[in-house]
């Protein structure tokens, strides 16, 4: 997958395009409108991540060029703007996703990665993590080709493990990615715990190796080890 | 009360003084008027008289109607006196004020007391028919100033009213209206709507640079935040830390969002309160609180919360679906945050209202501040404290009744909409 991000704040671009470049994704930064038009005609990208206050001008206008250019590209906004209206506009306007800062490396990773995955028309979609097999049309996890049966939201849980394998996600990342911003009490983190051992009985049960690694005080990590 | 009714009512207390007084001073010129006119009237009777008596001097008493001349023995010198006196009249067969001369004049050597009346016009007939007159003047008068008040407050202050309707349109809110004022040819209203244009103009640019003010500082929080937590996550995911250090990072990560909340939320409040959210739709609450309980599902049946509904099919309000969103997601969230493992969770919606019953640990606030911004039961809480300030925003916004009521552990939300 190859990223253009966009993003005047370069101690913000240098996090995010360090944790894609360490999964193998390609990542460049285009630190304003300009830079990122130069960039946009000159190569070509796969999702572009986009911040909409811009030093010479608005990353809408700019969504608005990418759109009537290349349409086919993805295009994930992440604003400090959390206003309605924007993210309203900017979906209109024909961007894929809208993610408020701050935001979790993670969700950022989960959010381009879904983007990518549902433009790319060719092939079966699946994603997956050793014996693990996630099918992303219908909604399923198999596990050594058996079927499981997960809740929603424990679907959900293991995408988010599977595009952020070998990553630490804290349980504060993990509550968000399942219940949004509202969720933003320890409770929550109660209730991770809960998901993630029900999804580790549901794939144990299916003769599939444990691979949630607990990360005591912060949160787990999906990694094989052996 | 009306402008011009007020105007109309002192204009006719005034005008009511001034027919008062001029009444009492028409009265008085008029009888003094009348009196010197009746006076002349019997000096020039009492010449003719005189030249009369020259002619052929009377040896006795002549007695005339309205006259009589008496010789006098003396020579007496001439004099003349008014009084009044009562006569009987002979065609009113009854007394009648008379105005009386008695004059003395010496007519060929020899003096005659002469005296002359005639009837008057008396005083009360004279106020009798001011008072008539003055009367139905005032009416006509009274009759021509509502007339003219009323035309007056139709048409010279059309253009009043017109720039009164033209600013009760104005919004802050809508930042493309150009509010325009009616021409009028009056220098004050001109100058009233000068001033008026000018200050909503100000105003308007004033309340836009306070917006984007806060919606940059919004911003200019959130970046720094959002810094601080991918440097933070790049922290966690490396290999040479120890538990520790990981817990307290994790503590510094969950800090960090809830200071990015409680900047969300505040703008938030400040949102409903400029009045932002104007993107009213018939939103179906029974649909839309049906969904949101689907999306806490898992979390009640995680906290082993007894769940007990009962919602009314079709309930409808006329609101901005963000708000109504937001209204229930706090509500059903409270409910459940604030709830015990394995408590009850009740909610009823009617046509005109919504009631969430929770069980939960007794408040340790007044009821009535726990609509206040910042006000937790428990401080040491990780909310924000705000989520029932907007609750009760929103409710102010739509004029919803909103009330809590809480017995033994049992906590009712109740919204009358």
């Amino acid at each position: 997958m190859k990223l253009l991000l966009v993003e005047d704040q370069e101690e913000l671009a240098s996090g995010v395009r360090n944790y894609f470049s360490k999964v193998g994704d390609v990542c460049e930064v285009a630190s304003s409108f300009s830079k990122a038009t130069d960039k946009l005609y000159a190569f070509s990208y796969d999702v572009l991540l986009l911040d909409l206050m811009l030093p010479d001008g608005d990353g809408l206008s700019l969504l608005k060029v990418v759109k009537e250019n290349w349409p086919e590209m993805g295009v994930v906004i992440i604003s400090a703007k959390n206003a309605l209206t924007d993210k309203l506009h900017g979906l209109e306007m024909g961007a894929d996703d809208y993610l408020p800062k701050p935001f979790h490396l993670a969700e950022l990773n989960a959010r381009a990665n879904a983007v990518y995955r549902r433009r790319k028309q060719e092939g079966k979609r699946t994603l997956g993590f050793k014996e693990i097999e996630l099918n992303l049309d219908q909604q399923e996890a198999t596990v050594n080709g058996t079927t499981l049966d997960l809740t929603r939201k424990e679907y959900e849980l293991l995408h988010y493990f599977i595009v952020n394998q070998n990553r630490l996600l804290t349980k504060q990342a993990i509550a968000e990615h399942l219940w949004g911003d509202y969720m933003d009490t320890m409770d929550s983190f109660d209730f991770v715990y809960q998901h993630i051992k029900n999804l580790r009985k549901k794939i144990s049960s299916a003769d599939g190796n444990d691979y949630l690694k607990t990360v005591y005080g912060a949160g787990y990590k999906m990694k094989d080890e052996s | 009360m009306n402008l011009i009714v007020r105007i109309t009512i002192l204009f006719v207390l005034v005008s009511l003084v001034v027919f008062l007084i001029g009444g009492v001073i028409s009265y008085n010129i008029l009888m003094g008027e009348v009196n010197s006119e009746q006076e002349r009237f019997l000096m020039e009777r009492l010449d003719r008289m005189q030249l009369r008596l020259e002619r052929r001097p009377p040896n006795d008493t002549i007695k005339w109607t309205k006259m009589m001349v008496v010789p006098l023995d003396d020579n007496v010198e001439d004099r003349d006196s008014f009084s009044d006196t009562l006569v009987m009249h002979s065609q009113l067969e009854r007394l009648e004020p008379h105005l009386r001369l008695d004059a003395i004049r010496n007519i060929n050597g020899k003096s005659y007391q002469i005296s002359l009346y005639d009837i008057i016009v008396e005083a009360d007939d004279i106020r009798e028919g001011l008072t008539e007159s003055l009367v139905t003047m005032y009416l006509i008068l009274l009759a021509a100033v509502l007339i003219i008040g009323f035309l007056a407050s139709y048409y010279v202050l059309r253009p009043f009213n017109d720039t009164l309707t033209a600013i009760k349109s104005f919004s802050l809110t809508k930042p493309d209206q150009k509010i325009r004022f009616p021409e009028s040819n009056v220098v004050e209203f001109r100058r009233l709507n000068d001033f008026l244009t000018d200050m909503t103009n100000k105003v308007k640019s004033d309340y836009q640079s306070l917006k984007e003010f806060s919606e940059n500082a919004s911003h200019e929080i959130q970046t720094p935040i959002a810094i601080i937590q991918s440097k933070l996550e790049v922290l966690m995911d490396g290999d040479n830390l120890n538990e520790e250090q990981i817990q307290q990072l994790s503590f510094i990560q969950n800090t960090i969002k809830r200071l990015s909340h409680l900047g969300n939320a505040l703008s938030l409040i400040t949102k409903i309160d400029n009045r932002e959210f104007v993107d009213e739709a018939t939103i179906d609450l029974s649909a839309t609180l049906n969904q949101m309980l689907e999306e806490f599902k898992e979390l009640i049946e995680l906290k082993e919360i007894k769940r007990n509904d009962e919602i009314v099919h079709g309930v409808t309000v006329q609101a901005d679906r963000v708000l109504i969103e937001l209204l229930l997601t706090n509500l059903i969230n409270n409910a459940i945050r604030h709830n015990w493992e394995g408590g009850e969770l009740q909610i009823f919606l009617k046509s005109d209202h919504l009631k969430i019953i929770n069980t939960g640990p007794q408040l340790q606030i007044s009821p009535d501040e726990l609509f206040q911004r910042f006000k937790k039961s428990n401080q040491s809480a990780k909310s924000t404290g705000l989520g029932l300030a907007i609750v009760k925003k929103i409710c102010d916004f739509y004029d919803y009744d909103l009330s809590y009521d809480s017995q033994n552990e049992l906590h009712t939300i109740h919204i009358q909409f």
